[in-house]
């Protein structure tokens, strides 16, 4: 179930060496990639942990970014200030979403997220003068902090880093272990005396939360916001990425974020054919490991090695 | 007379036209074991989850320890010291043993809710996990995958789960259905050297299972109960040899889910 | 595919430069790197196709070449999303290191890469976007509409005209978003300043597939016109929907000039006859230069050119001419924008000569005009009025006009 320890200094090592020899363009695409990667897990918690596939992150992701932008612009709020009210605004947004949401399961909850994704994605849309309508928001926020790419990639890489080890410490909690019951059996826990939905509004709403430090970093990162980013096809990619890198693996976001955001980029600049090759990669990956790249790499060990897949030895 | 710990009053439950279960009382005393019996279609496990909380009954009230939980969410009666195993097995088959076991122990504790903390047991929950593994035979076996498990052990699984908690009422659910003779013996042999504190609901099809481990039988036909006796009394009983153990091979043979 | 031929091109140019070392490097600098964002992919694909095109067309007729000094473009497509737009922003500045920035069709795509190009002074040259405060409240210097129009000057021209043939009442049907709101206030604030009235302003979403509410309610309001506001598909749909409906021939259409342009009207046939917008551009002009650039378009690439194809023509036409007079010394930045800025476009498929305003954005001598069938049965616009030196404050100075708030749904400008 995890990587040990040194393939998650190895990884992190990594990370922080990539500025150092990448050019600067690169370590945009980096930094998307990590902020991708925060997105992504956040999904995975609620995905993989407890059985809820959501369709709507790329709503609470956006919102927040919405928030930081708009507190920013308009009110002129201090920025770290902006930033509180951002990660806030993700959390309550999917504390409302999952008191909607928790008492369905598998394809009614995802079309039901996806429902909501879609009612802010309109509002964004259509609430021109606070959302700016499709043109969206646009600031300065990241030039008033004088960040250059590089100094920008240590912040978010720091700050992912931190996330990446809070949700790594939530999903093997107590709590976490609750929702992995949840996922599977509902019926179980609650004749051992756990209060189901209320375990996943919590999962929810923390997955919401750190979506929403990952829509933090992103409206920092573009100074940019627009309805396209609370759009489906953000939340379809968030899952994909996730789904790329394996389902309940967590660090399989940094993979899914990765291979995704670099097929883009790659391919892009090759073809206008783009999308398509995405999508047979996609199929590609669902046909041979639909596990997921982390995932089939965690069979292979297992099979080669026969070490204990879920790591319960530990 | 003592009072009664659970007391069952007139409970109707209704499936559409059909009452399958129709006015039926039942008590028992603190300590209690007893066997509910009967041919498929009698009524047994609707009764069943009237006490667990799994359906709600039509009429009539279901009182525990003095107070009354006829509409309570099993979670709720799970605090009150209500303990379940299930027919089919409704294991966290991709969990350990141990995770399993931590799931049962901290369903009614404070602990759950550690949303960042090391998943370790207390050292209390730690010593009733310890002994509920042991009481179920499954000691030494916590880093077992559950779906790796034998039909057998999963029973017993069930079973320790069940007593994780230190429930003080236990209902168990056709414990030995599809298990093999020896490992019906096995689990006979772990049911029978449970806490003598510790009041015992049993449904069973296997009779000779259930009469050597139970102090009463109610025995039921057509949603009623129709007779409420001893295990000596019921082997003799002229009503039961008719309805019920007239046919015990057919009885005996069928492990299908019975509703 | 996406760098097109010109990469083709750079490195037939290099492999000649290696060929023949002393003469090349005696007289040549580094290529001019430019970098055109279009959407390839995405709603509007088939637009963004068209701005390559008329992009292209104009280097390769000059050799790929400015004042001597080589010219090389990369495409990257902004997949009609302005995340990506910015994204592929960045790839061309800081990966691709060119020396200035073009193209982008939709408002969002724009309004991110403009945000962009702010912090680091690239220079981006913007032909289709036409979001109003890119050249008005929200300026950045180096932000520049060449060929480009912003999307309420060209509707108030039409209001004046509509007005002059005597009609009072007019209704507006929309897209209901911020090109839409802008296009349809410059229309609403013209007319009713003139003494006309609103009767009714139908917004609708984009991707509208049936029209018959907002139809129903046209034909019984008692209007002497109507204006839409379409683009795209929508445009086709409406305009074809309103002939099916039998409002056209009933009630005069008007319309902004991306509902009549050649990306909507090259499929449709009678439908589309004598709806009235107002443009820059016509390709059914008789002036000899447009003659011969709609020629040579039509021969290139079998289709008129349309909007998107032309803008980004005379675009590239005008900083090229701009390039010519500082020796295509595109690292002096300031010069270069002050320059473009200075430079008059002469010689456009426009025939007519046009200077920028100190804002950014063109002056322009507007037409009204008509769609009508050519002589082999293709629809085209034809001119038959002018509206000389239309600015995007239309009669306003800069200063009053800023001072009202940008067209929205709710400001619409219009005067009880």
């Amino acid at each position: 179930m995890m990587l040990s320890r040194p393939y998650a200094l190895a990884g992190a090592a990594f990370l922080a060496c990539v500025p150092l020899v990448l050019p600067s363009y690169y370590v945009s695409v980096a930094t998307q990639i990590l902020i991708f990667s925060v997105l992504t897990m956040s999904i995975d918690v609620l995905a993989g942990f407890t059985g809820r596939t959501p369709l709507c992150f790329g709503a609470i992701f956006g919102t927040s970014a919405y928030v930081v932008l708009y507190t920013f612009s308009v009110f002129g709020w201090p920025w770290p200030l902006a930033m509180i009210c951002g990660v806030l605004g993700a959390s309550l947004l999917a504390l409302l979403f999952a008191a909607l949401a928790v008492r369905t399961s598998g394809v009614y909850f995802l079309l039901l997220t996806l429902a909501l994704g879609l009612i802010v994605w309109g509002i964004c849309l259509r609430w021109t003068p606070v959302t700016g309508g499709e043109n969206g928001l646009r600031t300065e926020l990241r030039q008033s902090l004088g960040l250059s790419a590089r100094g920008l990639y240590a912040c978010v890489a720091l700050v992912v880093g931190v996330v990446t080890f809070a949700m790594w410490r939530f999903v093997r909690s107590p709590f976490g272990l609750t929702l992995r019951g949840i996922k599977e059996g509902e019926g179980r826990m609650a004749s051992l005396g756990y209060d189901v939905p209320l375990h996943l509004t919590i999962a929810f709403t923390a997955a919401g939360f750190f979506a929403g430090i990952a829509g933090v970093l992103y409206a920092v990162f573009n100074d940019f916001v627009s309805p396209s980013t609370v759009q489906l096809a953000q939340s379809v990619s968030g899952l994909l990425m996730a789904i790329v890198g394996g389902i309940g693996t967590l660090f399989g976001g940094f993979v899914g974020a990765f291979v995704i955001i670099a097929l883009e980029q790659a391919v892009s600049s090759v073809t206008e054919r783009w999308p398509m090759v995405l999508g047979l990669t996609f199929i590609a990956i669902m046909i041979f490991a639909p596990e997921g790249v982390i995932g089939k790499a965690r069979l292979l060990l297992t099979k080669s090695h026969n070490i204990d897949p879920d790591g319960v030895g530990r | 007379m003592p009072e009664a710990i659970l007391a069952l009053t007139d409970i109707t439950v209704q499936f559409g036209a059909l009452k399958a279960v129709n006015q039926v009382s039942l008590s028992l005393m603190a300590g209690e074991r007893r066997a509910v019996l009967g041919p498929n279609g009698a009524g047994k496990t609707t009764l069943f989850n009237a006490i667990t909380g799994a359906i709600f009954p039509n009429a009539g009230r279901v009182m525990w320890e003095g107070g009354e939980i006829t509409r309570m969410s099993p979670q709720r009666r799970a605090h009150r010291g209500v303990a379940r195993t299930f027919q089919i097995t409704n294991l966290f088959g991709q969990l350990s043993v141990a995770e399993n076991m931590r799931l049962a122990a901290r369903g009614l504790s404070a602990s759950k809710f550690a949303l960042f903390g090391q998943d370790r047991l207390s050292a209390a929950q730690s010593a009733q996990v310890a002994a509920a593994l042991a009481m179920s035979g499954l000691a030494g076996q916590e880093a077992v995958i559950v779906k790796t498990m034998s039909y057998g052990e999963q029973r017993q699984l069930e079973v320790a789960m069940a007593l994780v908690g230190t429930p003080r009422l236990l209902l168990l659910d056709e414990p030995a259905a599809g298990l093999s003779p020896s490992e019906r013996g096995r689990l006979a042999e772990i049911i029978r050297n449970l806490p003598r504190d510790l009041t015992l609901v049993l449904i069973e099809h296997d009779m000779d299972l259930a009469l050597a481990l139970v102090d009463s039988v109610t025995v039921m036909q057509n949603g009623q109960v129709i007779v409420e006796a001893s295990p000596s009394e019921i082997r003799t009983n002229a009503l039961v040899q008719d309805v019920y153990l007239g046919k015990p091979h057919e009885v005996r043979l069928s492990d299908a889910p019975t509703y | 595919m996406t760098k097109l031929l010109t990469n083709r091109r750079a490195f037939l140019a290099g492999t000649a430069a290696l060929a023949m070392p002393n003469i090349v490097r005696a007289q040549e600098a580094r290529p001019i790197k430019i970098g055109l964002m279009a959407p390839l992919t995405g709603v509007v694909a088939a637009g963004g196709k068209e701005i390559v095109e008329g992009f292209q067309m104009y280097w390769e007729q000059n050799n790929m070449t400015v004042a001597g000094r080589k010219v090389e473009i990369t495409v990257e497509d902004d997949a009609s999303n302005p995340d990506t737009a910015l994204q592929k922003a960045r790839r061309l500045v800081e990966q691709g290191n060119v020396d200035f920035l073009f193209g982008n069709l939709l408002a969002n795509t724009g309004l991110a890469v403009a945000n962009y190009v702010k912090g680091t002074g690239t220079p981006y040259f913007i032909p289709v976007i036409a979001a109003d405060d890119l050249t008005q409240r929200a300026r950045i210097p180096n932000v520049i509409r060449v060929a480009g129009y912003s999307a309420s000057q060209t509707s108030r021209p039409l209001a004046d005209w509509a007005f002059k043939q005597g009609y009072r009442k007019i209704a507006t049907v929309s897209q209901d978003y911020t090109f839409g709101h802008e296009q349809c206030g410059g229309f609403a604030q013209t007319f009713t300043e003139l003494g006309g009235k609103i009767t009714d302003q139908f917004w609708h979403p984009l991707n509208t597939a049936d029209y018959s509410p907002y139809l129903g309610q046209l034909a019984n309001a008692g209007v002497d016109a109507v204006f839409a506001m379409e683009t795209g598909a929508d445009a086709s749909r409406f305009i074809t929907q309103y002939a099916s409906f039998g409002l056209k021939g009933r009630i005069p259409l008007l319309g902004c000039m991306n509902a009549t342009d050649q990306s909507v009207i090259r499929t449709m046939s009678n439908e589309a006859e004598g709806i009235v917008t107002c443009a820059h551009f016509a390709e059914g002009s008789k002036e000899p230069v447009t003659v011969k650039f709609v020629a040579e378009y039509e021969k290139r690439y079998q289709k008129m050119p349309s909007i998107y194809g032309f803008s980004h023509y005379s675009g590239a036409m005008w900083v090229a001419e701009a390039l010519a007079k500082i020796g295509a010394k595109v690292e002096d930045r300031d010069l270069f924008l002050k320059t473009v800025l200075a430079t008059e476009l002469v010689g456009s498929p426009l025939g007519k000569i046009v200077k920028l305003d100190s804002y950014g954005n063109p002056i322009y001598d507007l037409s009204i005009r008509k769609v009508e069938k050519r002589a082999d049965g293709k629809l085209w616009n034809v001119p038959f009025e002018t509206y000389p030196q239309v600015s995007q404050f239309w009669k306003y100075t800069p200063e009053t006009y800023m001072k009202q708030p940008p067209y929205s749904r709710n400001f619409q400008g219009i005067k009880a």
